[in-house]
């Protein structure tokens, strides 16, 4: 029953893609809503179907691993013809190295007799938020895509969606594999959609950044696959679980595991888009929206930091693991700082993303029981909130043809049930009782035993508060002109609302989702559950207790006060005050200056360009990321 | 059952005890500035007049937000009595204060959207004190449960202090008081213009006005933990505090959020680093 579950996990979102290319685009619609149920059905099905190891041996075995071969030839053959097309030699040079490492490990690493798929509660996480919010985004893009091609004359929908499906399977069998070969090959798919999909208005920007994102994660394919061939040449390890027990035997061998361990890791980092890496998820912003919610959502940003926690049992506790603490919650502080700096929503958003998951692999290098479950909550709530948030720009960027945020004032008459589902996403994001903060309190609870780790977390919340709660205090403020109409199409409006619903469904939830995915999970990795218990809405870990039912009786108070006395004081209202030199006549957007004309009233938020522009800190992050970095791959050495 | 009289007896109590608190504040201001000042119970009279003026708003839900901001603050009150998890109460207050951001904001008036800017920054600036603030406790009892703070053998303060003058610090932010009072206002000579609040007018503001006595209690609470386990001196401590918070605010002039910021993230947090690292390092256990 799981295998065959499995299979059709990898085989219909192919088919998808196939189906997209094959069918006119004006079956796009049916298609998209096709999808998103069968992908619902599907996950919920695999999560329904338990945990378990999907072995393929046996004759199925060498005909997958014939396919798995030609794919990796074919994607090397690509990555070196479109390399040589465009002239990018730093690309060409890195497909020339994977080529070589590629026909090295042919040719001296000992082939296997079997694959396995690993069905573990994590992956089955996995699975829901990539085939709920990856479908539900599909679905947003068709009704989003013709609207975009007409701004830029592109007619290339065809490859949007093939890709777009292609990416799904790619990464549903990622999450799902166990063995290390086909992991790998899953790894580069991803990567190669990721490029198609950035460079996708294929002008010079675009394939620029598209080729920026190849070549910085070919580097993090490179380190892992030397990590890879290390692994089965020298301790005859080939999968994930090979990992966990061999480190599991005794001291000598989780040193032993350093290095090739810090080598998959850094392949993690840079397919999470962490700090030397990061420029590529801010370059892939000029692919369209639903490719920037995908990339950091439900796909590529989150295969990074799954690998990481995977491979938690190989350096929990250990100095490798502190020196990924230390470098996932500085890169959590550095991009929280420069995200404060942005004006631009998307480019907010994309540093958030990679200060959380800075975050997720912060909780992971703590390796305590708290922390990997922190680390794999985070991952659940900020896949759900980053989605919802990206389209909401995406659909924020239609209406009033702006991603600036300066220009967003105002939203919530324009169209106020867009602001509000974004606002929803953003309150997500820093306030409880969501997710999102949950899991921060549960990293900050267990990081406190880390003293460099905590500051960096307190002082990356604390800038995280700011750059939301600016955006949220813009969205929601009236200004007085209304001039947009927003499209209310079923197709934007639908996986909005999924997603929107699903940010409340999980924090209510948030103790089932614990017990069912998360604890489970960490007895896998480290043996040990933590010691959380969950009376009465509570949250209760050894130090401390987080109790969500009363923040949300509060909040359901809170409004039913004040729908209650809204009536009892009538509102009247008025403009707002000005020193009396208000124009009544005109807009009453206008002052009126001492020349007797009107001037324009702005006023906009503090974005502190000078303490924490990008040009302040950038070369700051590089270098110390980069430092960082080598202190984990020496830790590995046993310095 | 005794539980529920203490919901009761904070959820009357606390506002009477703010409202004395601000009339206090008045008082003595108005004796260092060599005026008699209004009657103890004059922020009492304000909001009762305010309750009976016409409910003036420039955007409908601007109110929603005063609503959720008086209710997390009573929430984040009530964890404290209930010594909860300190962490915990820290969000709760933020939830507070960013509502009454976003309520500013939510008017669209360019003064009230220059002191929520302005407040956003208060935010910066002291959070990380308040939260390492948490982290102290943490260290020092090994939960951020504030229960454990009772049962403590000697007072937080003893290896706290660097912590503590933060807090001072922290305490004048969040009351608003000079210097940092620039959030809640504009005009130098005159507050016809308050900020953030300046949209704000009859029942809206009166209860912004009720959800400050609620926070002075909450505030001088934090205060108090600091010597939480013989409650009478963390009283007198609380009350010292604000007392001082009160002077301050009336010998210093406002000054610009930049200089608030530079402040808070050098000095303070540096002193707040050091107090942590010592506790880092000598590993002492309060419990």
């Amino acid at each position: 029953m799981i295998e065959n579950t499995v299979m059709l996990l990898i085989i219909v979102p192919l088919l998808f893609s196939l189906l997209f290319v094959a069918l006119p685009k004006s079956l796009y619609r049916y298609l998209a809503w096709a999808f998103f149920i069968i992908g619902v059905a599907l996950s919920v099905s695999l999560v329904l179907g338990g945990t378990g190891v999907v072995p393929v041996e046996g004759p199925n075995f060498a005909m997958y691993e014939n396919i798995v071969l030609l794919l990796e030839v074919l994607v090397i053959l690509y990555i070196l013809a479109v390399s040589a097309k465009y002239k990018n030699w730093p690309t060409l040079g890195l497909g020339i190295i994977s080529a070589a490492l590629f026909a090295y490990t042919y040719a001296n690493v000992p082939g296997a007799e079997g694959a396995s798929f690993n069905i573990d509660p994590l992956a089955q996480l996995m699975i829901l938020i990539v085939n709920i919010v990856g479908t539900a985004i599909i679905l947003f893009a068709t009704g989003y895509m013709d609207q975009y091609e007409e701004h830029r004359h592109l007619n290339r929908q065809k490859i949007f969606y093939f890709t777009m499906s292609f990416f799904l399977a790619a990464m549903n069998g990622l999450v799902m594999s166990d063995t290390l070969g086909w992991l790998y090959l899953f790894w580069e798919l991803t990567t190669l959609c990721s490029f198609v999909l950035i460079s996708y208005n294929m002008d010079e920007e675009g394939i620029n950044n598209g080729f920026r994102a190849l070549s910085l994660n070919l580097v993090g394919g490179v380190a892992m696959s030397i990590g890879i061939i290390l692994l089965a040449t020298n301790y005859n390890i080939s999968s994930l679980t090979g990992i966990a027990t061999y480190a599991g035997t005794d001291a000598v061998a989780l040193a032993a595991l350093a290095l090739p361990v810090a080598l998959l890791c850094i392949g993690g980092f840079a397919k999470s888009a962490q700090m030397p890496f990061h420029s590529w998820l801010l370059g892939a912003m000029v692919a369209p929206t639903p490719v920037s919610a995908l990339l950091h959502s439900s796909t590529m940003v989150n295969a990074g930091v799954f690998l990481v926690v995977k491979l938690v049992p190989a350096y929990a506790n250990t100095s490798l693991g502190t020196a990924i603490a230390v470098y996932g919650s500085f890169t959590f502080v550095i991009c929280s700082a420069l995200a404060l700096s942005q004006r631009n929503a998307k480019r907010v958003l994309a540093y958030s993303t990679i200060a959380n998951l800075g975050l997720i692999i912060a909780s992971a290098g703590i390796g305590t029981p708290l922390a990997v479950a922190a680390s794999m909550m985070l991952i659940l709530f900020h896949a759900i909130s980053k989605g919802l948030l990206f389209l909401c720009t995406g659909e924020i960027e239609h209406t009033i043809g702006s991603r600036d945020i300066e220009d967003m004032s105002g939203l919530i008459k324009k169209a106020p049930l867009l602001t509000s589902i974004a606002a929803l996403g953003m309150v997500s994001m820093l306030l409880p009782p969501f997710g999102v903060l949950l899991t921060k309190w549960v990293s900050m609870e267990a990081a406190s035993n880390n003293p460099v780790v905590i500051i960096f977390i307190v002082l990356g919340s604390a800038l995280t508060t700011v750059y939301y709660s600016k955006w949220l205090g813009t969205i929601l403020s009236t200004s007085m002109d209304k001039n947009a109409v927003p499209h209310k199409k079923l197709e934007t409006y639908f996986p909005l609302s999924v997603l929107g619903l699903s940010i409340i469904g999980t924090s209510i939830f948030i103790f089932s989702i614990y017990d069912y995915f998360i604890r489970p999970q960490v007895e896998i990795l480290l043996k040990v559950a933590p010691a959380v218990t969950g009376q009465a809405g509570q949250f209760t870990s050894e130090i401390g207790a987080f109790a969500y039912a009363a923040i949300f009786a509060v909040l359901a108070l809170a409004i039913l006060i004040y729908l209650a006395t809204k009536n009892m004081f009538t509102p009247r209202t008025a403009g707002y005050y000005m020193c009396g030199e208000n124009n009544l006549e005109k807009d009453r957007l206008m002052f009126r200056n001492g020349l007797c004309s009107y001037e324009k009233c702005s006023v906009s938020n503090i974005y502190l360009q000078n303490i924490f522009g990008e040009s302040k800190l950038t070369t700051f992050g590089y270098a110390i990321s980069i430092i960082l970095i080598v202190i984990a791959l020496a830790g590995g050495v046993g310095l | 059952m005794n539980d529920i009289l203490t919901i009761i007896l904070v959820l009357i109590g606390a506002p009477i005890i703010g409202c004395l608190a601000s009339g206090i504040d008045r008082k003595i201001t108005a004796r260092l500035q060599g005026r008699v000042g209004p009657p103890l119970l004059q922020p009492y009279y304000d909001v009762k007049k305010l309750l009976s003026k016409d409910n003036m708003v420039v955007n409908p839900s601007q109110n929603f937000y005063v609503v959720v901001y008086l209710a997390f603050i009573i929430l984040s009150l009530f964890m404290l009595v209930f010594k909860q998890d300190f962490l915990m109460i820290i969000f709760v207050y933020t939830v507070a204060s960013v509502a009454l951001v976003v309520g500013g904001m939510s008017t669209g008036s360019p003064y009230a959207r220059i002191g929520s800017s302005r407040e956003i920054m208060a935010i910066l600036s002291y959070e990380p004190v308040l939260i390492l603030y948490a982290l102290a406790i943490y260290l020092l009892t090994g939960t951020f449960k504030l229960s454990a703070l009772l049962d403590a053998s000697s007072p937080l303060l003893m290896y706290t202090p660097l912590i503590f003058i933060a807090m001072i610090v922290v305490l004048n932010i969040k009351l608003k008081k000079s210097p940092f009072d620039y959030s809640t206002s504009h005009h130098g000579h005159q507050e016809l213009i308050k900020g953030m609040t300046t949209e704000y007018g009859g029942p809206g503001f009166a209860t912004i006005e009720i959800a400050h006595f609620y926070e002075y209690v909450f505030l001088t609470g934090l205060i108090f933990l600091f010597w939480a386990s013989t409650p009478v001196i963390g009283v007198l401590i609380g009350i010292i505090a604000y007392l001082l918070v009160i002077v301050i605010d009336n010998i210093t002039a406002r000054v610009y959020w930049q200089w608030m910021l530079k402040l808070s993230w050098t000095i303070l947090l540096v002193i707040s680093l050091v107090n942590i690292a010592y506790l880092y390092v000598s590993g002492v256990k309060l419990v």
